[in-house]
């Protein structure tokens, strides 16, 4: 490959360069963390309750920093395994069980099921910890369609065969409004005081996003399409994804601040970095994936729940129930041994060590944890520097009153302000029948994308609660006027590798494709990572095709 | 002894005149404005306060030292007393029979305090000044003060300043003239210095009543309702103004006219009885929104019904539509029947919960003007309700105006026929409101319009009812689609159709 030498020396300046950056940046963070707790909290937020939360980072850091941990003393078997009980592996399991599979388990390092579709709860809602929603899927995915009918989430099918969503679970209207230019206007896509000639290219961007959605490459596949395997190979769409989605509208002449606004708080939205950072073809994938039709709903519309998609996820789990076990952490897989896969399993409330004789193995983990997992074992053509992971920090703020300010809309579902650095916030409430509820919680998205990943991951592990309060606080005063005083709790969750972002040259690029390849038959991979992009239909896919594929050797 | 009488002197005089009339022309109004009757109401109320000042007179001579500083201490009391008056008597309305009690009480207060003015002043200046040109002097201000106040009071005051700021005007004025007597008479009074700041903390304390009176009856609310209002109270789910101009009583809620009671015959005849009318097995009755007890009021009229169960969100709504005298006098004390059950919850999340079915369902909510509001007009909300309706029984939704807002109106008729149900709608006109349209909605496919209606009916009759059921073109039906909680077009149609008349 031309460059390869420029390559390795710009990594050994990126590497020392990092370690400048990041000892300035957590030692700025430190040195302020250590005044808030010398000072005390600042005094208008003293009446805040909450905690900062997050996954069981020390659990996963004892697999990063190689820490002792005992040696195992007995060896269990078992058919099939499944490691990680985020969508993919409850995806697997369910599969696995559907199948007839009685022999297979689900280790679960966290005390709980559910990945990045957890959710928390207090006396006055449940609330999502990260996924809050699906939009009505595509009426091809009969996988999905069949899951959702199950679920009841899809109540029957009208005489034309389309599906007739629950209408408990269609977000309730109304359902966007964004804060721009002093006032809340309806829908997010700027509007309100956007002049003339913006509008014109806001309105063509859309006109192009629509032929894509319904372009089909000359494989005739859908150009776009969820799952995003079931995309179009044509070259035509493909290259799209070696350049940026930002100089991608620069080519086609987007210059428009309101349109590079909205389009980056997109890509913000559902891959946690700005359009610079992602492909075009993810870019685009954003607006021309998605053509489900409903019996009762607008296409576009979204399915949403008070635990967002923990709803989704009790589904599944529930169905798996006895197959899952949770704090049991997996340290090594050893596949050596040609009769079995050697998994060494640390149980964290024990704190003792086994092994797990598995015929198979799914590792529904993500790749980086996967990298550690399997030691030496090097995966031909996966190159683990290739997969960017966004920090997300998810706040979930107790109101008893909404002040607001700016005129216009009222309480939405999806609350945003223009050039805010969050995306918004999610009103968990909105799917309440009540007329009125007297409090409600928001939960509030912010995307630490600011610098590099780990750079703000690293920031992010250094801050204290009262730095996020520093960092949250003042955005939602911007939204409205006098809430501090209403504000009665905020619990933080930080995700450090929230999601997987679609960099330029992943989704259509080697790594991933080769990530997806199977270990000697007997080691399988389901992970949103696979796809490039974290939502939870692909989650619900990958978890299928490796069971499909355990079931078929 | 010739000492002519100081000017100071004299327009204390004036005040304390002035103010002892206003306090009884605020009581008298308050009265007439809160129980009605004016006749009533203001000849009781002077009556008593004449009475009063008549035994404060009496009273006056078993005071016999110290009588500056007694003085002193009456007129603080008076100021404290008047001018809290019309506070006390706005914040203990809602309790009707103690309400009277409180009045009275009040009334009586103020006049042995106000009886008591005068006579201690003459004693004090007696020995001081010409006792024939006192007498003069201090009547005739006196009589001034009392026809410059009777002047005021309906021509400035009351339009400008509200009942509740006028008293602590005036309550501070009392206050002021005992705050100048603590400094002219000083040296001659003992204890001087406590009276003199107790007559500042008492200026200060009213003068705070006086900035703050808007949080009683906030000043610009009057401004936005033309009658007087004579009820205000915020409660967790709304606003619940009650005002009231001559024998018309209005009930608003959040600002938007509940009902008139000159006209609300109309509409509860209206929505009740071409329902009820066709249904002579009719025994249970689910009433939901209609807090006011109205509906209940028309429901009652008919001796088969056995139980009624009321659904409203709001306790203190139907606590005081239930505890109220003037109220229970408009609704016939329906909610206090034994028959009636009053639920308060959430209708929608109450609905869901049900088992028990019902002849009829009388859906009384305020109208879709908002997103919460707007979710107990969806199909959802109709497809729950359904269950709750026997196969014979039949529902009516008040469906705001065919007239003002057509896509409205037809919205909720094609919604109710989305839940599968059999539609009838209806019109009448109610003159506080315009053309009012309402819903019928039945499992069976054809509606009889009845022969024979209850007998002391106002409003509804067999040919009225046919001429209720026919829709002028102008009123035609217009194409609509479903309400539902993903859309909620109903509100957005409700407020653009509404928009353009408001």
């Amino acid at each position: 490959m031309r460059g390869g030498h420029r390559v390795f020396i710009n990594n050994a300046i990126g590497r020392r360069s990092f370690l400048i950056r990041a000892g300035l940046l957590t030692g700025s963070i430190l040195l302020n963390g250590c005044l808030r707790k010398l000072n005390g909290r600042k005094s208008e937020y003293a009446h805040i309750k909450g905690k900062l939360r997050g996954p069981n980072a020390k659990a996963g850091h004892i697999l990063r920093d190689k820490l002792p941990i005992p040696e195992p003393s007995l060896t269990t078997s078992v058919k099939t395994l499944i490691i990680g009980g985020g969508i993919s592996g409850l995806s697997a399991a369910r599969w696995l069980k559907k199948q007839g599979e009685t022999d297979f388990q689900l280790l679960e390092l966290e005390d709980h099921a559910g990945g990045n579709s957890y959710h928390g709860a207090n006396a006055v809602s449940a609330y999502p910890l990260g996924a809050h929603y699906i939009p009505i899927v595509n009426n091809e995915d009969s996988l999905l369609v069949d899951f959702l009918h199950e679920s009841q989430v899809i109540t029957h099918f009208d005489e034309h065969g389309l599906p007739f969503y629950n209408e408990y679970y269609l977000c309730f209207d109304p359902e966007e409004r964004l804060l721009i230019n002093g006032h809340w206007q309806e829908g997010i896509v700027p509007d309100f005081g956007v002049p003339p000639e913006e509008r014109k290219q806001i309105e063509a961007f859309f006109r192009l996003m629509t032929a894509f959605k319904n372009a089909k490459g000359n494989d005739g596949r859908y150009a776009f399409n969820i799952p995003i395997d079931a995309s179009s190979a044509d070259r035509e769409y493909r290259k799209l994804d070696k350049l940026s989605f930002k100089d991608y509208l620069q080519q086609q002449g987007f210059t428009s601040e309101y349109l590079l606004w909205y389009l980056n708080y997109c890509c913000k939205d559902d891959y946690g970095t700005p359009a610079i950072n992602v492909s075009a073809w993810a870019g685009i994938h954003y607006f021309a994936s998605r053509k489900g039709k409903a019996a009762n709903a607008e296409p576009n519309s979204v399915i949403t729940w008070p635990e967002g998609n923990g709803w989704l996820m009790k589904q599944l789990r529930d169905y798996v129930k006895g197959h899952i076990i949770t704090s049991h952490m997996v340290y090594s897989i050893d596949v050596s041994d040609n009769e079995h896969i050697k998994v060494k399993v640390f149980d964290l409330k024990k704190q003792t060590s086994y092994t797990i004789d598995a015929g198979k193995v799914i590792m529904a983990s993500p790749q980086f944890v996967n990298q550690k997992l399997l030691g030496g074992f090097s995966r031909k053509g996966v190159n683990y520097a290739d997969m960017h992971y966004a920090p997300w920090l998810i706040a979930n703020i107790t109101v008893n009153k909404l002040p607001t300010a700016a005129k216009g809309m009222v309480l939405c579902w999806d609350n945003v302000a223009y050039g805010t650095p969050s995306v918004g916030y999610v009103n968990a409430n909105q799917q309440d029948l009540k007329v009125i509820e007297e409090k409600k919680v928001l939960t509030y998205y912010l995307p630490l994308c600011d610098k590099e990943p780990r750079l703000s991951r690293l920031a992010a592990y250094t801050r204290i609660y009262e730095q996020w309060l520093d960092i949250v606080v003042p955005e939602l005063e911007q939204m409205h006027p006098e809430i501090t005083q209403h504000i009665e709790e905020i619990e933080f969750w930080l995700w450090g590798h929230g999601m997987i972002s679609p960099a330029v040259n992943y989704i259509w690029g080697d790594t991933r494709k080769n990530a997806q390849a199977s270990i000697n038959n007997k080691i399988f991979f389901a992970h949103t990572d696979l796809s490039g992009i974290s939502i939870f239909e692909e989650a619900f896919h990958h978890g299928i095709s490796a069971a499909q594929q355990v079931l078929a050797g | 002894m010739n000492k002519k009488l100081p000017i100071l002197l004299l327009i204390s005089v004036f005040i304390i005149a002035t103010c002892g009339l206003i306090y009884e022309l605020i009581s008298g109004t308050l009265a007439s404005y809160l129980l009605g009757d004016s006749v009533t109401q203001f000849s009781t109320i002077i009556g008593v306060y004449l009475f009063s000042m008549g035994v404060g007179s009496w009273v006056s001579k078993y005071f016999d030292k110290n009588l500056l500083s007694w003085f002193i201490r009456i007129e603080i009391l008076v100021g404290l007393v008047g001018g809290t008056s019309s506070s006390i008597l706005f914040m203990v309305f809602e309790s009707v029979s103690s309400f009277r009690i409180v009045l009275y009480g009040l009334i009586s207060f103020t006049g042995i305090l106000v009886g008591l003015e005068i006579p201690l002043l003459m004693r004090i200046l007696k020995d001081r000044f010409e006792f024939k040109d006192l007498v003069s002097k201090v009547f005739t201000f006196d009589y001034i003060g009392a026809l410059i106040a009777s002047l005021v009071f309906p021509l400035v005051l009351i339009p400008y300043m509200g009942l509740v700021r006028t008293a602590y005007l005036f309550g501070m004025l009392n206050v002021l003239v005992a705050l100048v007597a603590c400094i002219v008479f000083g040296h001659e009074i003992k204890g001087v210095k406590y009276l003199k700041s107790a007559s500042i903390i008492s200026l200060l304390a009213l003068l705070a009543g006086f900035i703050f009176a808007e949080r009683i009856t906030s000043f610009s609310e009057s401004l936005t309702y033309s009658d007087t209002i004579i009820f205000s109270k915020s409660t967790p789910y709304q606003r619940i103004i009650i005002t009231k101009k001559g024998r018309d009583l209005r009930l608003f809620l959040n600002g938007n006219l509940q009902f008139s009671s000159v006209d609300e015959y109309r509409y509860h005849e209206a929505i009740i009885h071409p329902v009820l009318g066709a249904l002579p097995q009719a025994k249970n009755v689910l009433v939901m929104g209609g807090g006011d007890g109205l509906a209940v009021r028309e429901i009652l009229k008919y001796p088969q019904i056995q139980t009624v169960t009321l659904v409203d969100l709001d306790k203190e709504m139907t606590k005081l539509f239930r505890s109220n005298e003037m109220l229970l006098k408009l609704n016939k004390r329906s909610l206090l029947s034994p028959k009636v059950t009053v639920v308060n919850a959430d209708a929608f999340s109450w609905a869901r919960m049900q088992r028990k079915t019902y002849d009829a369902i009388i859906i009384d909510f305020p109208d879709p003007s908002n997103y919460s509001v707007g979710k107990l007009y969806t199909n959802t909300f109709y497809n729950i309700v359904k269950h709750l309706l026997n196969p014979d029984g039949i529902m009516v939704v008040q469906s705001t105006s065919p007239f003002v807002a057509p896509k409205s109106y037809w919205t909720v008729e094609k919604t109710l026929q989305s839940a599968g149900l059999h539609t009838v709608p209806y019109h009448n006109y109610v003159p506080s409101f315009g053309e009012w349209g309402y819903i019928m909605a039945m499992y069976k496919p054809v509606y009889k319009v009845p022969d024979t209606y209850l007998p002391g009916l106002r409003f509804v009759s067999k040919s009225c009812l046919e001429q209720m059921l026919f829709f002028p073109k102008d009123m035609a039906r217009v194409p609509a689609s479903v309400n539902r909680l993903n859309n909620q077009i109903l509100v957005k149609y409700f407020e653009e159709e509404w928009s353009t008349v408001l």
